[in-house]
């Protein structure tokens, strides 16, 4: 029988960090979903890469490679967005809120631990996703002569981006999934928000219809991602970043001040 | 030790919990006793903080629960069974609870061999039976080795051998000088379990004595009588200080024991047509006293 020692009293994130990090790990879903992230992210990458080389080389098209080298991370939003919301609404799902808050009652370092693990986890997986994704795609880019180098402009800022961006658009979903307590609704508004509304709001005419598409989350936060944009009509990378997290930060503030509130 | 005091708990104007003072003792096992919807459970979410009181305070070990650094070195609680992910294993489930409360993972393998779930510790929480999911909750009320364990409803789905190990659980327990406190609304259950009984109904406290107190007070016995001149074996009766109450053709008599009752009727030449001792159980007795208290009753009455 082990005699436990007297409670440290110092240490307490670390303990809630390391705490959360094992839920995380030790569900199957978690890496089902990191799986389905890498493959179907570095996957599409790789092949739309593979069918649109020969006509970028070509000059057919006027694109360049810079274009479609994260392109496939399209699909690992979805991945991203699952796996926050999960981390916050599973526990309500089954109630594990109460274990979770009978061992550590301070609610905002289980908030902070939990932003701390996903983002962690995110930004790790979602830059391999990326490196994934360039190293197969530009194989097919470097065999017709027009491969993009790791030191080429915003290359690197691009993957390191795509890591920032899935840990962003994870902590989007988590602080939805701290309003709305449920895994579905929160999963399928965060997705609609991304790929639907983002979408939807640019038939609002005129300059204001403009700015609406340009804030919205799933518009402004991918653009370091991309290291040559599609269109100009988009916030310029760092900018649109600083609003997507401005956004983060909102959102997340009210789900904090409702868990703090309401009884567990 | 748990004091509350003044402990008030209402949803949506709807009073759950009505200004309650107590207090759980260690060393003993204090039964926690009331019908559904009575705020067992909601009292016990106040203690743990994870409800916050409308009004009133209570505390553990002194202090608030939220105030500790590492409560669950201090309280143990099995809330609910199956506030798991199903997806998790017993052993995973355990981990994070240890890590969280910088409890030696050497500590997990103890609680789970103490339960008897070592040998599916590996198995995903999901798969698990009532009764296994109980056994995990139990072993996640233990992981801190805690002086004060508080369990909710604990005997729900088990089997009758396991229901007996968690009464010889509680009572080692309370044997080691640990402040146990157990919910239920089964009175039989307490019965066997218990040293000390709270009872709760709607929201306020019926009832707070040792457990032989209790029974003495609330457990009354009566003597039946049916003779067929009812009203002057009535009369007789009522007539030598004896408390009677008459339904139909069937006398309830307290005061005198039965030979005693069935010697004073024959003596003044009353036919008997029976004549039996009526022990009320404490099921009767906790019936009783919770009649008033129970949220929804049952539109017929069962045929006695």
């Amino acid at each position: 029988m082990t005699t436990l020692a007297a409670p440290p009293t110092s240490g307490s994130l670390g303990r809630t960090v390391r705490s959360e990090w094992i839920k995380v790990a030790s569900i199957r879903s978690t890496w089902w979903t990191t799986l389905a992230m890498i493959v179907l992210g570095a996957g599409f990458t790789t092949i739309i890469s593979g069918v649109v080389a020969g006509d970028i080389a070509s000059g057919k098209s006027g694109d360049s490679p810079g274009e479609y080298i994260t392109q496939g991370l399209i699909f690992s939003q979805i991945s991203a967005v699952v796996i926050g919301a999960l981390v916050v609404t599973s526990e309500y799902g089954t109630g594990l809120i109460r274990a979770t808050l009978a061992a550590t009652p301070v609610r905002s370092r289980v908030l902070a631990a939990k932003a701390i693990v996903l983002s962690g986890f995110l930004f790790v997986v979602g830059t391999v996703t990326a490196f994934l994704g360039y190293f197969g795609g530009n194989a097919f880019f470097s065999n017709k002569g027009i491969g993009i180098s790791l030191g080429d402009e915003h290359i690197l800022r691009s993957m390191f981006g795509a890591g920032l961006y899935m840990a962003g658009l994870g902590l989007l979903a988590a602080a939805v999934g701290l309003l709305v307590r449920h895994t579905a609704a929160a999963i399928s508004i965060v997705l609609a928000l991304v790929f639907i509304i983002g979408q939807v709001v640019s038939l609002i005419p005129g300059t204001f219809g403009e700015w609406v598409m340009k804030l919205m989350p799933g518009n402004a936060g991918p653009g370091i991602v991309v290291p040559v944009s599609f269109g100009d009509n988009m916030l310029s990378p760092w900018t649109g970043f600083a609003v997507f997290v401005g956004e983060i930060a909102l959102l997340s503030l009210v789900g904090f001040a409702l868990f703090q509130k309401r009884d567990a | 030790m748990i004091r509350a005091q003044g402990l008030t708990k209402t949803y949506d104007g709807k009073v759950a919990v009505n200004g309650i003072d107590f207090t759980v003792e260690p060393g003993r096992v204090t039964g926690f006793l009331g019908p559904n919807g009575a705020g067992k459970s909601t009292t016990m979410r106040m203690i743990l903080g994870l409800d916050a009181p409308t009004k009133g305070t209570v505390s553990v070990n002194g202090h608030r629960y939220a105030a500790s650094p590492a409560p669950l070195r201090e309280v143990g609680a099995l809330l609910e069974a199956h506030a798991v992910h199903p997806g998790r294993s017993a052993r995973n489930h355990l981990r994070w609870l240890a890590a969280s409360n910088g409890i030696p993972t050497t500590r997990v393998g103890e609680v789970l061999e103490l339960v008897g779930l070592d040998s599916v510790a590996a198995q995903r929480a999901g798969r698990f039976s009532l009764g296994m999911g109980q056994r995990l909750g139990i072993a996640a009320a233990l992981i801190g080795d805690p002086p004060v364990v508080m369990l909710d409803e604990p005997v729900n789905g088990l089997d009758p051998e396991g229901v007996r190990w968690v009464r010889s659980l509680a009572r080692q327990l309370a044997d080691d000088g640990k402040t146990v406190f157990v919910s239920s609304h089964l009175m039989s259950e307490m019965a066997l379990m218990a040293d000390h009984l709270i009872v709760i109904g709607r929201g306020a406290i019926l009832a707070d004595s040792p457990i032989q107190e209790f029974m003495a007070e609330h457990a009354s016995a009566y003597v039946r009588v049916k003779a067929p001149q009812t009203t002057d074996v009535e009369a007789l009766l009522v007539g030598r200080g004896l408390d009677v109450t008459r339904t139909d053709d069937e006398l309830r008599v307290q005061g005198l024991d039965a030979p005693a009752i069935g010697e004073l009727i024959g003596s003044h030449g009353f036919l008997l047509h029976e004549l039996t001792l009526v022990r009320s159980s404490l099921e009767d007795a906790f019936m009783e006293l919770t009649a008033d208290s129970v949220e929804y009753h049952a539109r017929t009455e069962v045929a006695a």
